[in-house]
């Protein structure tokens, strides 16, 4: 069976390879829609990014599968509590639009995300961890 | 659920890492199941009985 620390440092190759491919597309799209003006190719351009982060997204679930037990199941709390609370907030402000919020952009929607499930992991993992357990 | 996975360990002079890398589960795992804040599932019951040849309920007990 893979040990924590290999899966991990695993995890951080595959992470850390897709998110360098990411930015660098991030810049090499941003770099050509200065120049490129036809109207079907720009979204296309505009979209470069979204290649990367697919990888991403396969070495988060490689990662995922790799976990232990109880590691899955605080990350499925946490994902949870991202996912109910994302909800809430974006679906919140939707009906403050509907009085006359201003529009926000749909790359909000991430970092609330981000932060939801952080506050999840911490959340989580202080329910399984502490007590007279320990480092030991 | 209670168990003696805590004192079986320490009979065989083994840290929380050294139980973690012999069932393949995180140290946090261990740490987690020896002070009850998590009930192992069936497979992982079994690794445990298996590596201190016991029987699953000489290790775990209800509350």
């Amino acid at each position: 069976m893979t040990t924590c620390k290999t899966a991990s440092k695993r995890y951080a190759i595959e992470f850390g390879a897709a998110m360098a491919a990411y930015v660098a597309a991030v810049f090499v799209s941003a770099t050509l829609l200065k120049t490129v003006t036809h109207a079907i190719i720009r979204p296309a351009v505009a979209l470069l990014p979204m290649v990367p982060a697919v990888f991403v997204i396969i070495a988060i679930i490689r990662q995922l599968r790799r976990l232990d037990e109880l590691q899955r199941r605080i990350q499925f709390e946490a994902l949870a509590i991202s996912f109910m609370g994302t909800a809430f907030i974006t679906f919140g402000y939707g009906f403050l639009q509907l009085v006359g919020f201003p529009p926000v952009s749909w790359f909000a929607v991430w970092p609330i995300m981000a932060v939801l499930w952080l506050a999840g992991l911490w959340f989580s993992k202080r329910r399984y961890a502490g007590g007279d357990g320990g480092d030991e | 659920m209670n168990n003696t996975i805590r004192d079986l360990r320490a009979a065989k002079n083994w840290s929380q890492q050294d139980l973690a890398d012999q069932l393949g589960v995180s140290r946090q795992t261990v740490n987690a199941i020896e002070t009850g804040r998590y009930d192992p599932s069936l497979p992982l019951a079994f690794k445990l009985a298996n590596l201190f040849a016991k029987r699953i309920e000489q290790m775990f007990t209800p509350d």
